[in-house]
């Protein structure tokens, strides 16, 4: 087999490879002729923004998808998997975006399924296999305690759950997509020492991602993928976070300058506020803040420690069970939430398909949502038409939407551009309080920088912005004070000047707060 | 492989059987024919005439389903709000005195109210008891059957007659009919019911917040739609078109009501199917019932001439049901799907 990469770090034969694959949806390239190889003692990155065909490229490798054209090697061998089944039996692993665990069952149970070896008369060999998994985690320095339920674990421990389950199933080859994404700092780092002994073992380590940072960090080798085609690959020592970054996006993006724009008035005031859960401990509990007019303030946190209650507090989608909330001075605690709308609430909602958009439906339908009944766009209840397909042209042509016209349906648009259309729809209005909830999840770089800048006016222009995200980097960017949400408690308020990734990252694992 | 998934193969496959079956088998003619006639022929094309009598009866309830189907509430209760609100038509029919037309008028609104507050009642049992609407307005089909069987077989029963059924309606009230056919002029309500569902489905301010629902209701609710109050409204109105066609049935065709008239020919369910078929489509709701109504008249004279049960109809109905459950996941147009 000739080689194809002289230049490789460790001299070892490839453990998969994707020789020329492409694969098209529709009219779409998603993946075009792309050929990459996979050593085993290696950690091979691939970045791309959204759309540039990373997933879909991975998918091929692990089963999920066909290619049209072009093979997948392991081993050596030309193979075609039906599914990912067999691209497991080949030794093939792969931890998606959104964990596939089940929370009900126990953390062994979880690493077992699918790969009991059972015996012939059905029975698993509980000891055994405990005995093997138990080898394993010792092996790679895991902790976890095997007879949990996973539904109770924190997302990294969850994570650990699902490389554990490969490591079970003798995979040689690991795909992470975006694994760092739910993760504080320092969970991150103990992640990548995780997959530095991976490597250590000769393993074959792939990791989707689009934070820069963590490619320069973890990775020996990196792929850029751009439209659907490999842009550059190249060993990460010989390359920098700007040549990546420029390959990447193929163009110069401007991150938005941050000025305090903070004005005299208080926008929003939070008092004492509580929210329960059906069960158990108060998902949100005594929670106070108050957000001048103009300004910027983050929210951080990992992922379910009451975020979404505050948020849904907020908007008006669950009721509080104590405390008030003043909007420009006048209280709304019992508004619904089209009342506060008209008092100039904004939401960009963090499930776009569901709560952010009517994905079946089309453009204009999703950029008068909100507005319907006002006089913009109704009289005595009969929709104004033109008026409604105005404002669905109007979105597509201030945001740059990649869409056909106000018909088109909102399911055909790309991620970024669905986000465009929220983005749109919510700042039309002028909103004296916008709600914006990881508004750059899952956005092309593109997009992003130009979502941060509509917020960055909109805070100029005076409306107090809460931003809740799971982006430290984003968080940087944009707030002019970042508050860190802790099981369901503020564990800490701190002034931009005081924004440190380390010091955010204890607070958010629940350890000492900062100061106001 | 390509061959069969281009989009007019399937199509093709099947006229081109269809048209090779009538050539190899002649007495197939035969029986489209008598089928034809069955659905559309007969003395001044009479069986036409029933054929739309029945397409008002199937098209209004499929006109309710719609109404809630649209707006994402699964209210499969249309046959007990059907038949408390022909029962209640009936009771009014038959005990309120006056002129015919101020009768027949003021059983309409009667029968609306009762099918609406019956639609309203499995609404409640979701908001207020947590009991899914799908369940809660199913199981309120068997006491409202339970309940007009009751009072037709007993206190309200016409001893005279023989069978489970309650006295007349004052002759005065009766739907007048098109001159020389058995059609009655509830065939004009539920084309009304019709034209202005399409109406506020596409021009209203409500009908666009209950489509929007339909695809989304966290959606309808993140957007600040009035949710909770268009629930009601929304089960209301289906309940009250399902009443109006109890209303039909009665002052239209039997003019009493009869024990089971409205639940053993199914228009319920029929509506039902005919909304799916329709692909919750406005425009497509009516032609739908029209379709599974000949689709029934037409059955009726197969059998007489042809010798083939009735019972087929229900069958033909039944393999509709199961190729739209087969490649209806997304009935209710949540056509959601993600790229890469």
């Amino acid at each position: 087999m000739p080689d194809p990469h002289p230049q490789r770090p460790f001299n070892k034969a490839a453990l998969g490879r994707l020789v020329d694959v492409s694969r098209a949806f529709g009219p779409l390239k998603a993946v075009d002729a792309v050929s990459v190889d996979f050593f085993a003692g290696e950690i091979l990155a691939i970045v791309g923004e959204n759309g540039a065909g990373k997933s879909t490229l991975m998918n091929i490798l692990f089963g999920m998808l066909a290619p049209d054209s072009g093979h997948v090697e392991v081993a050596g061998h030309k193979v075609s998997f039906r599914s990912s089944r067999d691209a497991i039996k080949a030794g093939l692993g792969m931890v998606h975006q959104h964990f596939m665990l089940f929370p009900g069952l126990s953390v062994l149970e979880n690493i077992l399924v699918g790969a009991e070896k059972a015996t012939r008369s059905g029975l698993v060999d509980y000891r055994a296999r405990r005995a093997e998994v138990q080898e394993l985690m010792q092996q790679f320095d895991f902790s976890l305690s095997l007879d949990q339920p996973v539904g109770k674990l924190p997302v990294h421990a969850r994570q650990q759950v699902e490389i554990m389950k490969m490591l079970f199933r003798a995979a040689r080859l690991i795909i992470l997509d975006e694994p760092t994404a739910v993760l504080t700092p320092h969970e991150k780092d103990r992640l990548f020492q995780m997959l530095g002994r991976l490597r250590d073992d000769g393993r074959a380590v792939v990791i989707i991602t689009h934070k820069l940072d963590e490619v320069m960090e973890v990775s020996d080798r990196v792929m850029i993928m751009r439209a659907g085609r490999k842009i550059e690959e190249t060993p990460t020592r010989a390359t920098s976070r700007d040549q990546i970054s420029r390959a990447m996006i193929g163009r110069e993006i401007a991150s938005p300058p941050k000025t305090d724009s903070r004005k005299a008035g208080i926008a929003l005031e939070v008092r004492g506020v509580s929210v329960a859960r059906p069960e158990g401990p108060l998902a949100l509990e005594n929670l106070s803040l108050s957000l001048r007019e103009g300004e910027v303030f983050g929210i951080a946190g990992v992922a379910g420690n009451g975020q979404k209650p505050l948020v849904e507090a907020l908007v008006g989608l669950v009721p509080l069970s104590a405390g008030q909330i003043t909007l420009g001075g006048v209280e709304i605690t019992s508004l619904d939430v089209g009342a506060r709308r008209r008092m100039g609430l904004a939401y960009l909602a963090e499930d776009r398909m569901r709560v952010g958009l009517a994905d079946a439906a089309r453009i204009y339908e999703n950029t008068i949502a909100g507005r319907e009944g006002s006089r913009a766009f109704s009289r005595r209840g009969w929709l104004r038409m033109r008026a409604a397909r105005q404002s669905g042209a109007e979105v597509i042509r201030d945001y740059d939407v990649a869409a056909s016209g106000p018909m088109q349906r909102v399911s055909d648009l790309s991620g970024g551009n669905k986000q465009k259309i929220i983005v749109g729809r919510e700042l039309a209005a002028e909103p004296s309080l916008v709600i914006a909830e990881n508004p750059s999840w899952g956005v092309d770089v593109g997009a992003m920088a130009f979502i941060h800048q509509r917020l960055l006016a909109a805070a100029t222009r005076g409306a107090a912005v809460l931003l809740v995200s799971s982006d430290l980097e984003e968080l940087f960017a944009l707030s002019d004070r970042v508050g860190v949400l802790y099981d369901g408690r503020m564990n800490g308020i701190f002034p931009r000047a005081e924004l440190d990734a380390y010091r955010i990252g204890a607070a958010m694992a629940g350890k000492i707060g900062g100061a106001a | 492989m390509t061959l069969f998934r281009h989009r007019l193969f399937w199509p093709l496959a099947l006229t081109g059987a269809v048209l090779v079956s009538l050539v190899l088998f002649p007495s197939l003619w035969q029986m489209v024919l008598a089928f034809l006639d069955g659905a559309a022929g007969g003395r001044g094309h009479f069986n036409f005439f029933s054929t739309l009598s029945r397409t008002s009866l199937i098209g209004g309830m499929a006109l309710s389903v719609f109404l809630s189907f649209r707006a994402g509430l699964i209210n499969i209760g249309g046959e007990g709000q059907l038949v408390i609100g022909g029962l209640v038509a009936a009771l009014v029919g038959i005990y309120l005195p006056g002129p015919g037309v101020l009768v027949g008028v003021v059983s309409l609104l009667a029968a609306m109210l009762a099918g609406g507050l019956w639609a309203l009642l499995a609404g409640f049992f979701e908001r207020v008891l947590s009991v899914p609407l799908l369940v809660g307005s199913l199981l309120l089909n068997y006491p409202a059957s339970f309940i007009a069987s009751y009072l037709v077989s007993h206190p309200l029963r016409d001893v005279n007659s023989g069978i489970a059924q309650s006295h007349r309606i004052a002759h005065g009230a009766y739907l007048p009919r098109f001159s020389g056919t058995i059609l009655d002029y509830g065939v004009l309500l539920m084309a009304a019911f019709g034209i202005a569902i399409i109406v506020v489905d596409r021009s209203r301010v409500f009908g666009y917040r209950a489509r929007m629902q339909g695809i989304s209701p966290e959606f309808a609710r993140a957007s600040g739609f009035p949710v909770t109050r268009m629930y009601f409204q929304i089960l209301f109105g289906s309940g009250a078109i399902a009443g109006a066609v109890g209303f039909v049935a009665v002052f239209g065709i039997a003019h009493r009501y009869v024990d089971g008239m409205l639940v053993i020919p199914l228009y319920a369910w029929t509506g039902v199917v005919a909304v799916l078929l329709a692909r919750v489509n406005p425009l497509w709701v009516l032609p739908a019932a029209f379709l599974f109504a000949a689709l029934q008249t037409g059955a009726a004279g197969l059998e007489h001439s042809a010798g083939i049960p009735r019972e087929m109809a229900q069958v033909v109905q039944g393999v509709i049901i199961l190729f739209l459950a087969a490649g209806g996941q997304r009935f209710l147009q949540n056509t959601t799907g993600e790229g890469a």
